[in-house]
């Protein structure tokens, strides 16, 4: 289409009448406020519309040149946005400077019946160039020339910069061992040289790595003690199989904004969308129905739910026997799971057992298969001989409809605030679907009791039969990983140490069915997560952040908080450190040093976390963060180096590549790196080489690991580039990207011209296995059907999804079946509830301080309230209030909101510290009390792995006032 | 040249309201000095006072026949681009004394300012998403307004277009479009505003606010082309409709109007019947015809799976939302 022209686009006969209309003008105008009468002067009717008016020629192709560009690169973005992770967009330059970037839009549709993906992308994603090239953006080694956090920096060289890190490290080490060096693995580890640099670097120095998955609240835990894994999750375009999704916490309009189209597309082929939350988020209003919970009590919801599916016998007989546990069998007299070891002498303490309905008599369930031969009983009674007597035993189910008896919906009620009618009416809409499910969302594992809130949800959806099928079944966290990392592992100097022992571990019986299925590198990597406590590979960052960092001032307060602990928070942990259960590094005696802040952002991050700067930061001795801009920990460093972003570097993403969109992404370089930023293998390459040259002048050449082998400073560089130098870091992404046995053998230079291809297979990473199922072309991803068809056990106890727990504190806790039980008042007995949720502005803090983004909020932090609670404190919105509790306050303002629940109060999340007044984040209110559940382990599956099954932090029960300023 | 009219169809149902059209934009079109203000482009929470503040009482279009020139909205009524003050918070060590936030005096509006503020009374309040740019409308206010005949329509797609290298900035426009989505661009003093992106529709490239939409809400195309999906949801199914029709300037972008959830009666109970944003006030958005809409998007919905009106708006595949400018940028 041609446009030279620019003739009015009237035909003649609108032309007729517009100038018709326009000979009415002259007659009267309307005019609402003062206008120069020498304007209307000007005006003349019969000049209406300009029919050859006359322009310049220049204007159209003002317009014209602005849209084009000299190249155009593919990139996505290292942003740590998990469920919505990866999106291809075409970069463009002009000038040697990106000017914007936009989707590219051609993933493929899996299939005809469905949606297809496209064009993936979101305002942040559109507005990273902007961030890129903003004033925030560290361009040059800072050092600090004032206190701590008091904003006085110079700009020096990267060499003045890597010897005072150097020295530093060195010393530490020298004089504390090596765990006294600690690094926080940021968000930034989404792009792989950030991960393969840090977990390279910080190996050789056997530094405490912080597992931080737990503590921000991603950890999943009720999955992780119910399904054994926390992975699982379908494509986005499976949603269209379902007949019924719950949006059961999380906001995916918020957190998953590529996806959402999935979502409002399956409503208008017909599915019914369900939003069950305390406040109307945008997520819920795109719902059939809102149903409106009190914080916290979604477990009393699905606990009445279940009530009404089991006392109406509603549930899937069958489905219970075969994948759940709820027919093994559970002693009467202790309530421990009746074992080989009660019932024969010397028998086996993690051999269970069901009744044969059929042959009336025990029987052993298989662990490698689910394909049941019997009829175990899912109701009954049971006396058994066992070499010491007589038992009585009754299935789990049992206990379970003993528990549901009385959490009647009218109980329920009372405490959720969900009518009874209203709970029966979601029963029946579970009940009778065909293909029901839920999106995935972190959200309860940032809540006190947020594993039994899961395992309530998980529990009722499988009563009422939904699982392992097209668009069916309760999903947790959204995981797929290019398994080409896996062999870092054996880069490891770790893993060379541990090699002999992890033969020996796989001889054993409980890890042989695993095997049967793994190869040989997966074993290797299993068993080095699988030996998380021994091998001390990363240090759970809770405890680390109480026991370091004097969290513990506020979280020993948990009791106050929680009625239902039988003992004192203390004694939990004692033992839990006693026992081993998790790992704790550095050691108790040995303080930390050095701390590395590796595009992490704990200030922001940590719940509580004022407390580390008192607590933690005076013990040490170096502060070091990779960053791309001023982040709050950042403002506390020592020194910062500059890291380059998205479009200067040749990556892959690899955390956080899910099956909700499965493909697998690269980003290109587009440009230079901006000022003297460098890439992080870079970074950890300069370093280490650094570290080799000052350990010569300062005469400290060896150390000794915390596993007591020796290693030398001047070998570190040599160890660290055998594979690749520091400016060849787009080796490692090439080897990453082929050595991938789940990317369909897809070459580098492939991927760098296609920017993506979509995942073939699980693959090796032992992170995928929970979605249990087969990639196929053609067709979308369904998780659990290695369960559902191919019969393949769970990877819990009793190899089925567990919902009784006899582990000892279980038992004290009353938890050993999902259960009810009220939240605590975090932070003291205060009227409001604060919760919150990640907010569709920011990336966590990545561009929570962008100009361009905060023009279209208010400018500064603000937390929401009702309506109702603004009129009764009298608020006006805006306005500047205190918010305070037990353990701390902030300021902020309020914005008053239709959608808040009354007794609520929102804090949208990410904001830095600094942008509140006084430097008082939001986090100063947060009591995050401690959950002895999370800390349990030495039980077959209960026990640490990375990421998973470590205590974590907890903001979703934060009681708090208000007062006006 | 056959006259002919690009027409876009927004749909309420699946706009998320994450501003990605809004920043799409303004990366293109409006980053040069004297338009940080300007947003071409803005998704409004409904009911709200939107971008400018009150818009909708501000007046404007035509009535009776006659141009109507409203009120002028002011800058601030639009909202200010708020400048930061990053080296004061970060270099000039004010540790802990100085907050980071816009410079200047608390400001009092903004574009997206009563974001998800909604109305009516919790459980059963609502809200809803609402982009908003300029109409191109086939009977332009701002075109007749303009004294200095700076503004024009295109032949080729209907776009209206601004001269800036004629306008005067005399605002008349401003006050005769009855949508308030003209800026004045104070460096140059000219008037701005949407471009429809005539430089990709003449390369068969979607708008960005369409193209780069992730909830897939836009539909894009010509309304006379009976293939066009525009063209099939504002004729043939006639459920999408032009906001505040009554404006009379015949407005080219269209809305599906929003279907919230069902209210909670007193006592906790579903309420079937009641819909959440109260019928009077779609119909004083999008006129009488916005009940015909709702009952038939309902009614086909129901057809689970089986509807044409259901297929155009799922579109399974993104390209058919805009056909023919569904070619790649690149």
């Amino acid at each position: 289409m041609e446009s030279d022209s620019k003739s009015s686009g009237f035909n003649k006969q609108d032309r007729r009448e517009f100038c018709r209309s326009c000979a009415k003008l002259s007659l009267g105008f309307v005019i609402a406020t003062t206008f120069p009468a020498s304007l209307l002067a000007n005006k003349s009717a019969s000049s209406y519309p300009p029919l050859k008016p006359p322009f310049k020629p220049g204007f159209e192709d003002n317009y014209r040149n602005k849209w084009t560009w000299d190249e155009v690169h593919l990139g996505t973005h290292n942003l740590n946005c998990w469920f919505q992770q990866n999106c291809l967009f075409h970069v463009y330059t002009k000038d040697g400077k990106i000017t914007r970037e936009e989707q590219v839009g051609n993933y493929p549709q899996t299939n005809e019946k469905v949606p297809d993906f496209n064009p993936r992308g979101c305002q942040k994603g559109c507005s990273y160039s902007d961030f890129m090239y903003s004033e925030a953006r560290i361009k040059h080694p800072l050092k600090r020339t004032g206190e701590r956090g008091e904003g006085k920096w110079e700009k020096i060289s990267w060499d003045e910069a890597l010897t005072g890190i150097a020295d530093k490290t060195i010393q530490a080490i020298h004089e504390n061992g090596t765990k006294s060096v600690v690094v926080d693995p940021g968000g930034n580890i989404v792009n792989y040289l950030s991960f393969y640099s840090l977990f390279r670097f910080f190996d050789f120095l056997d530094s405490t790595i912080l597992d931080i998955n737990c503590e921000l609240g991603d950890d999943q835990q009720g999955a992780a003690v119910t399904y054994g894994e926390i992975s699982n999750d379908r494509s986005g375009d499976d949603y269209f199989y379902s007949d019924l999704i719950f949006i059961w916490g999380g906001n995916p309009a918020y957190t998953q904004i590529p996806n959402f189209h999935f979502l409002t597309e399956a409503k208008y082929n017909g599915t019914k969308i369900v939003a069950i939350s305390p406040d109307m988020n945008a997520s819920a209003i795109k719902a059939d129905y809102y149903v409106p919970v009190k914080p916290g009590t979604d477990s009393a919801l699905a606990n009445a739910m279940a009530h009404i599916i089991i006392s109406e016998k509603l549930y899937n007989k069958h489905l219970l026997q075969e994948q759940t546990d709820l027919t093994f069998l559970v002693r009467s007299d202790n309530n421990k799971l009746l074992r080989e070891s009660d019932v024969v002498k010397d028998g086996n303490k993690h051999v269970l057992y069901r009744w044969d309905n059929r042959k009336k008599r025990l029987e052993i369930p298989s662990q490698s298969s689910l394909k049941l031969h019997t009829d175990p009983a899912i109701e009954g009674e049971f006396i058994i001989a066992t070499y010491q007597g007589e038992l009585t035993v009754r299935p789990v189910f049992e206990l379970l409809k003993d528990q549901l008896r009385e959490f009647t919906p009218e109980k329920a009620s009372e405490i959720c605030g969900v009518a009874p009618e209203t709970i029966r009416k979601l029963t029946m809409m579970l009940v009778n679907a065909n293909a029901a499910t839920n999106t995935c969302t972190s959200n309860f594992s940032k809540f006190y009791h947020g594993d039994l809130i899961m395992r309530s949800q998980i529990l009722v959806f499988i009563l009422a039969g939904h699982l392992g099928k097209k668009g069916d079944g309760f999903v947790t966290c959204s995981f797929l990983v290019a398994d080409g990392g896996n062999k870092i592992l054996n880069e490891l100097e770790l893993t060379k140490d541990l090699k002999y022992q992890y033969l020996f571990k796989y001889a054993a019986p409980f890890w042989m069915n695993f095997l049967k299925r793994k190869d040989w590198n997966q074993a290797t990597y299993k068993y080095v997560l699988d030996s998380f406590v021994d091998s001390r590979f990363m240090a759970n960052s809770t405890m680390f952040w109480n026991l370091h960092g004097g969290l513990i001032d506020i979280s020993k307060r948990t009791n106050e908080w929680d009625p239902h602990l039988k003992r004192d928070i203390k004694e939990y942990i004692d033992e839990m450190l006693k026992k081993k259960w998790q790992v704790i590094d550095p050691p108790l005696s040995t303080d930390p040093k050095v701390y590395f802040s590796w595009a992490g952002n704990a200030i922001r991050r940590v719940r509580g976390s004022q407390k580390l700067l008192t607590n933690l930061w005076p013990k040490l001795d170096l502060v070091v963060a990779l960053e791309m801009r001023m982040s709050s920990t950042a403002t506390y460093a020592d020194y910062i180096l500059p890291v380059s972003g998205a479009y200067e570097k040749s990556t892959v993403m690899v955390a956080n590549t899910n099956t909700l969109s499965p493909f697998f992404h690269t980003t290109q370089k587009a440009v230079e790196n901006i000022g003297e930023s460098k890439d992080e293998w870079e970074i950890a390459c300069l370093l280490a080489k650094k570290i080799k040259e000052r350990s010569r002048k300062l005469k400290i050449v060896n150390f000794k690991t915390a596993r007591k082998k020796n290693r030398k400073f001047t070998e570190m560089y040599k160890s660290l580039t055998s594979f690749a130098k520091e400016k060849e870091s787009e080796l490692i992404s090439k080897r990453m990207t082929e050595e991938s046995t789940n990317l369909g053998g897809i070459s580098w230079e492939k991927l760098k011209e296609q920017g993506y291809t979509r995942f073939t297979e699980l693959g090796t990473n032992p992170a995928s296995f929970g979605n249990a199922c087969n990639i196929k072309k053609g067709e979308t991803i369904s998780p659990h059907t290695w369960h559902t068809e191919k019969k393949d056990v769970w990877t819990t106890l009793s190899g089925r999804i567990q919902f009784y727990i006899d582990h000892d504190w279980y038992l004290e806790l009353n938890e050993q079946l999902p259960i009810h039980k009220d939240p605590p008042k975090a932070g003291g007995d205060h009227p409001f509830v604060l919760t919150g949720g990640h907010t569709r502005w920011s990336i966590h803090s990545l561009m929570r301080t962008d100009p361009g983004l905060l023009r279209l909020q208010r400018g500064e932090p603000f937390t929401l309230i009702s309506v109702a609670d603004a009129r009764k404190n009298k608020l006006q919105d805006d306005e500047m209030v205190k918010i305070f509790n037990d353990v701390g306050y902030y300021f902020s303002r309020i914005k008053i909101s239709t959608t808040v629940q009354p007794g609520q109060l929102i804090m949208y999340h990410g904001w830095e510290s600094y942008q509140f007044k006084e430097g008082k984040s939001y986090r100063n209110v947060l009591a995050s009390p401690l959950n002895p559940i999370e800390m349990v382990g030495d039980y077959p599956y209960l026990r640490p792995v990375m990421a998973v099954r470590q205590p974590g932090m907890s903001d979703r029960d934060t009681r708090v006032g208000i007062e006006k300023v | 040249m056959e006259t002919k009219q690009v027409a876009q169809v927004i749909d309420l149902n699946k706009c998320i309201g994450c501003q990605t059209c809004t920043v799409a934009c303004k990366q293109l079109w409006t980053d040069e000095k004297g338009m940080e203000h300007m947003w071409w482009n803005i998704v409004n929470s409904m009911p709200g006072k939107g971008t400018p503040k009150d818009w909708e009482t501000m007046g404007g279009g035509w009535k009776d026949g006659n141009l109507v020139y409203g009120r002028l909205p002011s800058k601030k009524e639009f909202g200010e681009a708020w400048n930061f003050n990053f080296n004061e918070v970060h270099y000039e060590g004010n540790k802990d004394k100085v907050q980071f936030k816009p410079i200047g005096d608390r400001p009092e509006w903004g574009p997206n300012w009563d974001e998800e503020q909604g109305a009516g009374q919790f459980p059963n309040s609502y809200y809803f998403n609402m982009p908003r740019l300029c109409n191109h409308c086939s009977k332009p206010a701002c075109l007749a307004a303009c004294p200095t005949k700076a503004i024009y329509k295109r032949e080729q797609d209907g776009a209206v277009l601004i001269d800036d290298s004629i306008c005067k900035g005399t605002k008349t426009c401003q006050m005769a479009c009855p949508y308030k989505r003209i800026y004045l661009n104070e460096e140059r003093n000219v008037s701005q505003k949407c471009i429809a992106c005539f430089p990709r529709l003449e390369k068969s490239v979607a708008p960005a606010c369409v193209r780069q939409c992730p909830g897939r809400a836009r539909h894009f195309g010509f309304l006379e082309d009976e293939n066009s999906q525009v063209h099939k949801l504002v004729h043939k199914w006639k459920v999408a409709l032009p906001l505040h029709p009554e404006f009379n300037t015949q407005p080219n972008v269209f809305y599906i109007p929003p279907i919230l959830p069902k209210t909670l009666n007193a006592d906790g109970t579903i309420n079937e019947e009641n819909p959440r944003v109260p019928l009077s006030y779609l119909i004083s958005l999008f006129g009488n015809e916005v009940e015909y809409s709702l009952k038939t998007i309902a009614t086909e919905r129901e057809k689970k799976g089986n509807s044409e009106l259901m297929d155009l708006l799922i579109s399974r595949k993104w390209h058919d939302m805009f056909k023919p400018f569904h070619q790649s940028p690149v």
